[in-house]
């Protein structure tokens, strides 16, 4: 599509150039800007050194649930829909697998079953959005809700979380999957979030769901009218968004040994702001699994390196100004693109 | 249609009501029957002051609903407001503080209380100006820009409080307006403010150009363009109302606790959306109206301390909150849909 009106002037092809490989640029500029600035006083960053190997390690083990979540969440929003319950599914599937841990259930059952539920509530909002056709912004409001309902009703009046209490016990294994050295020195979470990547790339480039997706995306009506069945696509992207926010959770709770029923709070934003920071148009049409990855490193390395040089009550509004402005500049680049 | 009109008594038969009316006369009826079934199932609840309570309970979401019901008329969404009444509360205590505290968080600018009010309001204003330079000149879905600014309200909010609260060194006027009693009753200065608001909207929305306006940039923002409608400016203008609003809420809100809590208002934003749309507005614009948007919230109200009066654990909250929306919107689809076969 874009390739079309971009060979025709190199302003165009400039604009094209800095839409696809921006966020590398980004990339590498935050890495040099935390790597230069003096840290040396701070804990976290062992001697000062932001390349520092445990470091990095430590930055991206944190990442791996928001990882695991950004490619399909890009997918959903490059078909122009939208999930705000991802963060509630994150913490629902946190507290599920939390409860089956402690109850007895080996890894792969409660891995399996976890991820069993992370599509159910996918299915959920696909049914609403799909079937009843309710508006996406407030059909997974009502999920957000309804979801962080069940969960904080799952954890027991008195306690804020699934944890090792006097009579069960979260067995040994239950960090493994997002502490332990599974390959170089990362953990399982971290390697499952590359994985899920690298195949949403896949599908995005060579399988019918990306080009039904960008197709549903870029115009709807002329998608239905080739013969795609859009419902069907997006009900499918809502499940595969449902699996990775459970993907998420059990990542999280791994890696916190508790379920947490608030864990997942905000997620849908950050989810949305690394998004549209990878480049994703939010009329739906246009996105990259891959830039999205690395959008989320961004956010990552910034939100954990921002903590070693600015107290933490600067979050919310660094996040905030963060969202902001990539959704202006997205805007901005795009709109370029389009009246070249 | 034919069978349909048959059922239809005369009276209404002569001019039939607007589907807007029908939805907004469902949103009453619904509301009056679960006040009943209620008062059936919770002991205790039918009393007059329980009614007054519904109401005088929820001023802050209903006014901040107010503007949030025009905006989504308008087709757009503000999820700003509880940031706003963050930050304006946490702004009006900072302003009014006096500048000899012993530490940081107990000293502020020292400005005299009404100048202080002004400037917290300013500072709400700004925010909904940024709303609108987003939403309306770079044309950014206004989901996405108020999901930003409120985290940004909320965020400086944070910053001044250092994600605490400010409650000392205050003058003895800061706790003076949120908790002025009216006319001899328990009633409030706030609830008072809010139901003037209510009226005021009631008659813009119904008489006045300026709401109508509103409900034609939501049914056809392109035929309101054409016919000479300043759309751009028009919603300029709703978002600083509504900000401006919000901003007030927020300062009643600091005055009536006599602090400025950087978390004052989480999710208000969603309460104030969720009545609205438990009050029939649709987000597809141009329909609803503020009066449904009030029965909204009482709806909302009576679920919700029902529910505690059944002795349900507060965590049920979410998921009735979750089932009421639902219900309200596949009801109200349906009805419209039905009655217009």
């Amino acid at each position: 599509m874009t390739s079309y009106s971009n060979q025709t002037s190199s302003a165009a092809r400039f604009t094209s150039f800095l839409r696809n490989y921006y966020i590398y640029f980004v990339l590498v500029a935050v890495v040099v800007l935390l790597s230069t600035a003096n840290l040396d006083q701070f804990a976290l960053f062992e001697r000062g050194n932001f390349l520092y190997k445990r470091n990095i390690i430590n930055i991206l083990r944190v990442s791996a649930p928001l990882l695991v979540m950004a490619g399909a969440f890009t997918l959903l929003m490059v078909s122009g829909y939208i999930d705000l319950s991802v963060g509630s599914a994150m913490s629902l599937s946190a507290v599920v697998y939390a409860m089956l841990a402690i109850n007895g259930v080996p890894f792969i059952p409660a891995f399996a079953l976890t991820v069993l539920v992370g599509v159910l509530l996918g299915a959920v909002n696909g049914f609403l959005v799909v079937r009843l056709n309710i508006t996406p912004v407030i059909a997974t409001l009502i999920t957000l809700s309804l979801f962080k309902g069940v969960a904080l009703l799952l954890v027991q009046d008195g306690v804020s979380a699934i944890k090792s209490g006097n009579f069960l016990k979260i067995p040994g294994w239950f960090n493994d999957y997002g502490r332990a050295k599974v390959l170089f020195d990362l953990p399982a979470a971290f390697w499952v979030a590359v994985a899920v990547t690298l195949a949403l790339i896949v599908v995005q480039n060579r399988g019918k769901l990306g080009k039904y997706a960008a197709a549903t995306g870029g115009n709807p009506t002329a998608a239905k009218l080739s013969g795609i069945n859009t419902g069907r696509t997006v009900f499918l992207l809502y499940v595969i968004v449902g699996a990775s926010a459970a993907l998420a959770g059990i990542a999280r709770s791994s890696f916190m040994s508790l379920g947490d029923p608030l864990s997942g709070d905000g997620m849908e934003l950050t989810a949305i702001l690394v998004v549209l920071l990878g480049g994703t148009a939010f009329s739906g049409g246009e996105g990259k699994v891959l830039r999205s990855f690395v959008g989320a490193l961004i956010i990552m390395m910034l939100t954990v390196g921002m903590l070693t040089i600015v107290p933490a009550y600067y979050q919310t509004l660094v996040i905030g100004s963060a969202l902001l402005a990539a959704a202006a500049s997205n805007h901005l680049v795009s709109r370029k693109g389009k009246e070249s | 249609m034919s069978s349909l009109t048959e059922n239809i008594p005369q009276s209404l038969q002569r001019e039939k009501m607007s589907d807007e009316g029908f939805i907004t006369s469902l949103v009453v009826i619904v509301a009056v029957a679960l006040f009943l079934l209620a008062s059936l199932l919770v002991p205790n609840f039918f009393q007059w002051q329980n009614v007054v309570n519904l109401v005088t309970n929820n001023w802050a979401v209903i006014s901040l609903g107010i503007f949030v019901s025009f905006l989504l008329v308008s087709g757009n969404f503000d999820l700003s407001v509880g940031g706003i009444v963050a930050l304006s509360g946490v702004l009006s205590v900072w302003f009014a503080q006096s500048p000899d505290g012993a530490n940081a968080l107990s000293s502020g600018l020292g400005m005299p209380y009404p100048l202080a009010i002004l400037c917290a309001l300013i500072g709400a204003l700004a925010i909904g100006a940024m709303n609108a330079l987003f939403v309306v000149r770079l044309g950014i879905p206004s989901i996405i820009v108020t999901l930003g600014t409120m985290m940004v309200a909320r965020g400086i909010a944070q910053v001044i409080t250092q994600g605490s609260q400010r409650n000392t060194n205050l003058p003895d006027e800061f706790g003076f307006l949120g908790n002025l009693t009216m006319f001899g009753t328990s009633v409030k200065l706030p609830v008072v403010l809010m139901l003037l608001l209510f009226l005021v909207a009631v008659f813009v929305e119904r008489k006045m150009v300026f709401g109508r306006i509103t409900y034609w940039i939501g049914a056809n923002p392109e035929a309101a363009t054409l016919s000479g409608i300043n759309r751009s400016w028009h919603i300029t203008k709703l978002y600083l109302f509504s900000a401006a609003v919000a901003g007030m809420v927020g300062i009643l809100l600091a005055s009536e606790f006599k602090s400025g809590f950087s978390n004052r208002g989480t999710l208000m934003e969603f309460d104030a959306l969720v009545i609205a749309l438990l009050g029939g507005i649709a987000i597809t614009g141009g329909f609803g109206s503020v009066i449904g948007m009030f029965f909204g919230a009482i709806i909302l109200a009576v679920v919700t301390s029902a529910a505690t009066g059944m002795v349900l654990s507060p965590d049920w909250q979410f998921i009735l909150k979750a089932i009421a929306v639902f219900l309200a919107i596949v009801t109200q689809t349906w009805a419209v849909a039905r009655r217009n076969r």
